[in-house]
């Protein structure tokens, strides 16, 4: 038995050196160094900078609240992701937990810490309801989920924006901003810094995750209906009952992220403050690079959140602009959608065919690029 | 596995070639072969899948290229189509050695392909789809007058009549192959490749195919027939290579050889072609369908009873398929009635279907039946998931998946590493194995078989019909949808024949000769009398 398990660890070891996502995000800092190079700056201080302002003692905090929401967007978007489906709406369904979530804690007349735990329901209601929304148009009205998803995020920020410049505006202030938070309605922190108690919500939410992917019936199904929708739905996993509840819990999740900014500094919805830092692309970003594993989605939040937040104390330490870590970014998914184009390039089988797949009939360009592919991984 | 001293087939080919190589009939005298390839060695990491293949096509002959699932003919025809690049080993038509980098290439020296699935536009019309891409072009624009005559003209020319305006979508399957030929003539191939060219062809469609391919080897054309169908290899074929594991292992005349004898080559072993199990004992019944109708099936009855196997005999495309989708629950049911054991299931969903009793191999391995990309374990744990390998509460431990999966790979004999392997690495057979059993393990009352077989290797297909014998012979009721007649007929005990949806005729196996099977398949069965569509003779055993 430890035999057996030193040797799948080694082989899994093995196996995530050579996964494309390794040499994904080796290749994005390789080339980043590149451009480093050649704009004449040196490319090891710049990612030292990176490193340092981000996990430093200076930057660890930030990093860590930014973390706390890249991390729950990157679960919200990861887990429908792992059935297949795509929620394009995350910016929508944060705006309305946020809004949610002000709301609530502005006029509950609960004590604060009720009103607390009230106001963190709220937004992650409101964010999953509105998630369902889309997946109904999908389950009723045949509205692609990546369609119905993205359209339905534009009428909930404009409809927040709305609300925090008209009824809900801060009377006197010149800000789209709602009144801040009755005195004591805020999540905890960890001392003085801006960490709070969200961060340990997004992680009990990647743990729940992390047991029902391995050891649930459900989680069987979803990672099924991912791999193989067909599969599944032969088997009898009823497809239009799964979209919905994953996109609930999705919607929910982004919810809860929303609620959790309003929740924390600067304790009131000012419009915009949730969506401009881009939590959603970058934690779909995160999903995608881990192909929507737990443990993996965990960890590209982390990558990801170190990028954002380093790359502006970088910015500040080197002449390097920020931008640099947004290119980075970009690089790791541009090399992952080439593996996402050529699955599995290790074994060709010479007999193996794609049966079903719907192949454009485009004679003389029919050719899998398996060979120069091989070589690439 | 030391193959080549104890290998028969392997000296049977030397002799076989010595004698080829003398009264070659379709060599024409001076002239290099059509197509040479020479050494050709092909490796993919953990195979080879071919290895230092000689094989020589001679103009104007029909070369039938053999062998199993794996065996390389599909890596070396990818070779010699550009695909892909060989390791090692020359390529040379015409006795000029070449070195394509993409089917363009290979289509300029003159070689043409016709894939297995076809790669035509559906909504374009048959002119349109064979100039596509070289087209006769007028003042830069496309000749459609001059494309439509190019058509008719290489069509008369060639005996492959087809309506140049009719639209690719509606035609059957058999005139599309045409129009994959006609593409291919259109831009002058010499040397043709089919690839398993009658996997969708009625027995008079293959016929007629053959008839064409003959037509252009008179006319000095080539072509290369690559299958896995000993029949038709045996009819159509001026010379045969057998490949296994990668390597050649006969090089044989037709006019010289039979049925088992590249049977034989194939496997490496004496196989029983064809093998008729005995008659089951049907008890009472347990899928009875009254008036069933969905798309593209029309009132359907059929019933199978516990202890019986009922074949469903037909050209791929006459409504098996949705029938079985309908059975399983996968496709709504239009009209009609189905009952399981007594109890309507016509509006169930799959899930309590199952539950009731129904397990069901599809005819897709790949898109439906498995998800290639999960490991073993997970593929085996499918449909067990809710019942027997988690716990009240829904969990579903990792170990409990483990431990099922070992159980079904020992029990079915799936050649598998370990359960955690991904089921892409298996092949055709021992994925087939693993759905299988996945299936039997259920001890559903009622199974629900799609071609158990279609490319599994002959040594596979044996332990697959026996597996299937032995759950009938255990009590269970078994419908069993194939496109091969002699899997149906060494199986069934009932066969009903589909034909454009609808059962038009039903036997029993005593009763179901060849001949009339293939006529029944081909619509050419006698109507049967309205009111009793499908229904075997009244107890007629």
């Amino acid at each position: 038995m430890a035999v057996d398990s030193t040797g799948v660890l080694a082989a899994r070891a093995k196996g995530a050196l050579r996964s494309p996502v390794t040499f994904s995000v080796v290749a994005g800092l390789v080339i980043g160094a590149l451009f480093l190079v050649g704009t004449g700056a040196d490319p090891l201080a710049a990612y030292g900078a990176v490193v340092t302002g981000s996990l430093g003692g200076d930057g660890i905090g930030a990093t860590l609240t930014t973390g706390t929401s890249v991390l729950g967007l990157a679960l919200a978007l990861a887990i429908p992701l792992r059935a297949g489906l795509i929620n394009l709406g995350g910016d929508g369904q944060l705006v309305l937990g946020g809004i949610a979530a002000a709301v609530t804690g502005l006029y509950s007349p609960l004590p604060a810490p009720l009103t607390v735990v009230l106001a963190l329901l709220a937004g992650t209601a409101a964010g999953a309801a509105y998630a369902a929304l889309a997946a109904l148009c999908e389950n009723r009205f045949g509205v692609p989920l990546l369609v119905s998803s993205l359209l339905l995020s534009y009428p909930a920020t404009s409809f927040a924006s709305y609300l925090v410049r008209h009824p809900l505006k801060e009377p006197g202030s010149s800000l789209p901003q709602t009144r801040r938070l009755p005195e004591g309605v805020a999540l905890p922190a960890f001392g003085t810094s801006t960490v709070t108690a969200g961060l340990v919500l997004v992680l009990l939410a990647a743990a729940a995750y992390w047991f029902a992917d391995r050891r649930t019936a459900v989680g069987y199904e979803i990672r099924m209906t991912g791999l193989n929708p067909r599969f599944a739905a032969y088997a009898g996993v009823e497809r239009k009952g799964l979209t919905l509840r994953l996109m609930a819990v999705s919607g929910g999740l982004a919810g809860l992220v929303g609620s959790i900014g309003v929740l924390s500094f600067p304790y009131r919805f000012l419009d915009g403050s949730l969506t401009a830092p881009g939590y959603t692309w970058t934690g779909l970003t995160a999903a995608l690079l881990a192909a929507a594993a737990p443990l993996g989605t965990v960890l590209a939040a982390f990558f990801f959140a170190v990028l954002q937040v380093g790359g502006l104390s970088m910015e500040r330490t080197t002449e390097v602009p920020r931008e640099l870590t947004q290119v980075l970014q970009a690089i790791v998914i541009v090399f992952l959608a080439a593996r996402l184009r050529f699955p599995r390039p290790r074994r060709t089988r010479g007999e193996d065919r794609d049966p079903g797949a719907p192949e454009p009939p485009t004679p003389g360009s029919a050719v899998p690029g398996s060979a120069a592919q091989r070589e690439a991984v | 596995m030391t193959r080549r001293p104890s290998d028969p087939p392997a000296a049977d080919a030397r002799a076989a070639e010595a004698g080829a190589a003398d009264g070659a009939p379709a060599a024409v005298a001076g002239l290099p072969p059509a197509v040479e390839l020479r050494g050709i060695t092909k490796r993919f990491p953990g195979t080879l899948a071919n290895d230092a293949v000689h094989l020589t096509v001679r103009r104007g002959e029909i070369h039938a290229l053999m062998g199993e699932n794996g065996a390389g003919k599909s890596t070396l025809m990818s070779v010699l189509y550009g695909m892909e690049r060989p390791d090692a080993g020359s390529i040379l038509i015409d006795g000029r050695e070449v070195s394509f980098g993409s089917p363009g290439a290979a289509m300029a020296a003159g070689l043409g392909m016709v894939h297995q699935s076809f790669k035509l536009f559906d909504s374009l019309t048959v002119a349109e789809n064979v100039v596509y891409r070289a087209e006769p072009r007028r003042f830069g624009l496309v000749d459609r007058a001059a494309a439509r005559r190019r058509v008719r003209g290489l069509a008369a020319e060639h005996g492959l009549a087809v309506d140049p305006d009719a639209r690719v979508g509606d035609l059957p399957v058999g005139l599309r192959q045409r129009v994959e030929i006609l593409k291919l003539l259109h831009r002058g191939a010499r040397t043709l490749i089919l690839d398993e060219p009658t996997a969708v062809l009625t027995p008079a469609e293959a016929d007629a195919l053959f008839t064409v391919l003959r037509s252009l080897t008179a006319r000095g054309r080539t072509v290369i027939l690559v299958t896995h169908k000993l029949r038709e290899v045996l009819e159509a074929s001026d010379n045969v290579t057998v490949l296994r594991d990668g390597r050649v292992v006969a090089r044989l005349r037709t006019a010289d050889t039979s049925g088992a004898g590249i049977a034989a080559a194939m496997t490496g072993r004496d196989v029983e072609l064809d093998r008729v199990h005995p008659a089951g004992t049907p008890g009472e019944v347990v899928l009875d369908v009254e008036g069933l109708s969905t798309a593209g099936v029309h009132d359907v009855r059929l019933s199978v009873r516990a202890g019986e196997i009922v074949g469903v005999a037909g050209v791929a495309g006459n409504g098996q398929s949705e029938l079985v989708e309908a059975l399983a629950g996968l496709r709504p049911v239009t009209a009609g009635r189905v009952a399981l054991r007594g109890g309507d299931i016509t509006r169930a969903s799959a899930t309590e279907r199952r539950a009731k009793g129904l397990a069901y191999v599809p005819e897709d391995r790949h898109a439906v039946g498995t998800a290639p990309a999960a490991s073993v374990a997970d593929n085996l744990a499918m449909g067990h998931h809710r019942t027997a390998l988690s716990s009240r509460r829904g969990l579903l431990p990792p170990s409990a998946v483990r431990a099922h999966a070992r159980e079904l790979v020992g029990r079915f004999g799936v050649k598998a590493a370990t359960p955690d392997v991904p089921a892409s690495s298996l092949s055709g057979g021992n994925l087939q194995k693993l759905l299988l059993g996945r299936e039997l393990a259920h001890g559903a009352p009622l199974l629900l078989v799609e071609q158990p077989t279609r490319g599994v290797d002959i040594g596979a297909v044996q332990a697959i019909h026996d597996e299937l014998i032995a759950y009938r012979d255990a009590g269970h009721a078994v419908l069993l949808v194939s496109a091969e007649l002699s899997e149906i007929r060494g199986l069934a005990d009932r066969i009903l024949v589909m034909y454009e949806g609808r059962v038009t005729a039903a036997y029993d196996r005593p009763d179901a000769d060849e001949t009339a099977l293939g006529l029944a398949m081909a619509g050419g069965a006698p109507a049967p009398a309205p009111g009793t569509p499908d229904t075997p003779a009244p107890d007629g055993d």
